[in-house]
């Protein structure tokens, strides 16, 4: 089981699908269509899930870059958003 | 408590964890320990880290052993007959590995043991600039040292993960050479292998997408490596861009572009050398330690942007050796614990060697950095053909090449010799402690000595 560190400090288990419903959210919010943000979340979900594989614990915001360094590749604008959509809303 | 948040700890478990424990960090642990820190080293792969147990040591002694049998080969000329002159590619396997297990790296373990360092097995992550996480167990340290080394870069080059290829880890662990050989990237790693592989047997083409060899180095010593390589059967692609792979059969067969015209090679096997990327998958950002592609950011002293966090060794740069890992190791020790007097890390007069034959090495600058900084500079050369050393051993291949101000004081050195690596120790002492040329003419050489090529360039410096 892989832990994430919160901001505030305490931690909790590794949730894929939270990560999945981020990045699908900021696929759709850069007008990415349905089918193609589904897809595009999965992959950020592989990739991080790959990542994720020889560390037992790592923080939220190293989550966060990852997702957003791969997002990057694949659709820059819904990487941006994923990265800043606290600032932006 | 465990400073998780960002909050520093009230106490730690540790005063010093260091992350790898190759030259870059174990110095610095062993340094500690004396110092009576109590100290922890965290290891995700083999205890001592890269040189000793996949780069230089073991590929020095494939080195030697490629020496040994083209001697043997040779000695035909001194008067010397060897018949039937033969290896044994497994037993040269085993040798290395032997020579691997002297470096006592096997031992590495009970050593760290024998010393009280806690020896944690397993990949590094920081939470926190003082917390950091390795499995399921969290540590904190009041100082840290990051000392992760680098990791082979894979060029985008089309086919070339589908068709498979080596790099320097497997190619030290093959137990035959392949029939022929694509080398790809003529820097040292590059270089040495083509040596070797060449030396027992194997078809070499050696391909980089720079002008020259060891294109770091002042131009004589690429080019005269290169006309080496060629008198050796080694096929040279200089200025080649590697456009596709693809496999074909049992071959594999390698298409690039020189001079504007497509080329291809068949080979049976592929050797990546195109250069190393820094490890900095540790959860830098959650420490607050500045990094970029080339490595992680440090001052002068090896202090990272965080400032209980140092840095070392490859991961680092702007060397990536084990005399400079190991020089940074101590620096960073020793600034760790020391406030009061800081040592600073000076690269003026780093030796950088490639085991070919003849052995290359330079020190100190090179003429095309003078240049850039419009520095004014002079030059003195001298072939070993005029060496009485050259005439009995029946080498003839090489040269000294010093550079130095107009005053005469020394900046910079190449040499291409046998035993070059030895005989660049000379010019370094003079180079770091901002010596004249003029003091190497004076002094005595013996004869018939390598260095006395030494002393003939250095004569050629004019001194104001």
């Amino acid at each position: 089981m892989k832990h994430i560190v919160k901001r505030a400090g305490h931690t909790e288990s590794y949730d894929e699908r939270k990560l999945y419903a981020s990045v699908y959210a900021s696929c759709l919010a850069v007008r990415e269509p349905v089918g193609s943000a589904e897809l595009v979340a999965k992959e950020i979900v592989r990739l991080v899930g790959e990542w994720l594989n020889n560390k037992h614990e790592v923080s939220s915001h190293d989550i966060r870059l990852q997702a957003s360094k791969h997002l990057k590749v694949i659709n820059p604008d819904a990487s941006f958003q994923y990265l800043h959509h606290k600032v932006i809303y | 408590m465990l400073g998780v948040g960002g909050q520093r700890p009230t106490d730690f478990d540790f005063d010093l964890i260091v992350i790898g424990t190759g030259a870059g960090g174990g110095v610095a642990a062993h340094a500690a320990v004396s110092a009576g820190k109590k100290v922890a080293v965290i290891e995700a792969e083999k205890v001592g880290g890269e040189c000793p147990n996949f780069g230089c040591v073991p590929t020095k002694a494939l080195l030697q052993a490629a020496e040994t049998y083209e001697i043997a080969k040779h000695g035909g000329q001194l008067g010397v007959q060897a018949s039937n002159v033969s290896f044994n590619y497994p037993a040269i396997k085993a040798w290395k590995d032997l020579a691997v297990r002297h470096t006592g790296t096997s031992e590495g373990e009970q050593a760290y043991a024998s010393e009280h360092i806690t020896l944690i097995s397993g990949h590094a992550h920081f939470l926190s600039p003082w917390t950091i996480s390795v499995g399921r167990r969290r540590y904190n340290a009041h100082k840290f040292l990051i000392a992760t080394g680098t990791k082979q870069i894979v060029p985008p080059i089309p086919g070339l993960a589908e068709t498979g290829f080596i790099t320097y880890r497997e190619a030290i662990d093959l137990i035959k050479p392949p029939k022929s050989l694509f080398v790809i990237g003529g820097g040292a790693i590059g270089c040495e292998f083509t040596q070797l592989f060449n030396t027992f047997g194997t078809t070499v083409h050696l391909a980089d997408f720079a002008p020259r060899l060891i294109g770091q180095e002042d131009p004589e010593v690429g080019e005269l490596l290169e006309a080496l390589f060629a008198s050796r059967g080694i096929t040279v692609h200089t200025s080649a861009r590697i456009t596709r792979i693809v496999k074909k059969g049992s071959k594999k067969i390698v298409y690039f572009e020189k001079d504007g015209q497509t080329h291809e090679a068949s080979v049976e096997q592929i050797l990546l050398s195109t250069g190393k990327a820094p490890n900095t998958d540790l959860g830098l950002d959650n420490a607050g330690v500045s990094w970029d592609h080339s490595g992680i950011t440090v001052n002068r002293f090896m202090q990272t942007s965080s400032k209980h966090i140092y840095a070392a060794g490859d991961v680092v740069g702007p060397f990536r050796f084990t005399h400079t890992a190991s020089y940074q190791s101590r620096i960073a020790a020793h600034n760790m614990f020391h406030t009061k007097k800081k040592f600073s890390a000076d690269y003026k007069a780093v030796p950088r060697c490639v085991f070919v034959d003849p052995e290359i090495a330079c020190v100190g600058a090179t003429e095309q950095r003078l240049r850039e900084d419009r520095f004014e500079y002079q030059v003195g050369a001298v072939p070993i053909s005029l060496i009485g050393r050259s005439n009995t051993s029946n080498m003839d291949t090489g040269f000294v090449k010093v550079l130095a101000d107009r005053y005469g004081v020394l900046l910079g050195a190449s040499i291409v010799c046998p035993r070059a690596g030895e005989m660049i120790h000379e010019l370094t002492l003079a180079i770091q402690h901002g010596l004249r040329a003029q003091a190497i003419v004076e002094t005595i050489h013996a004869f018939p000595t390598w260095s006395e090529a030494v002393r003939l360039a250095c004569q050629k410096i004019k001194s104001r």
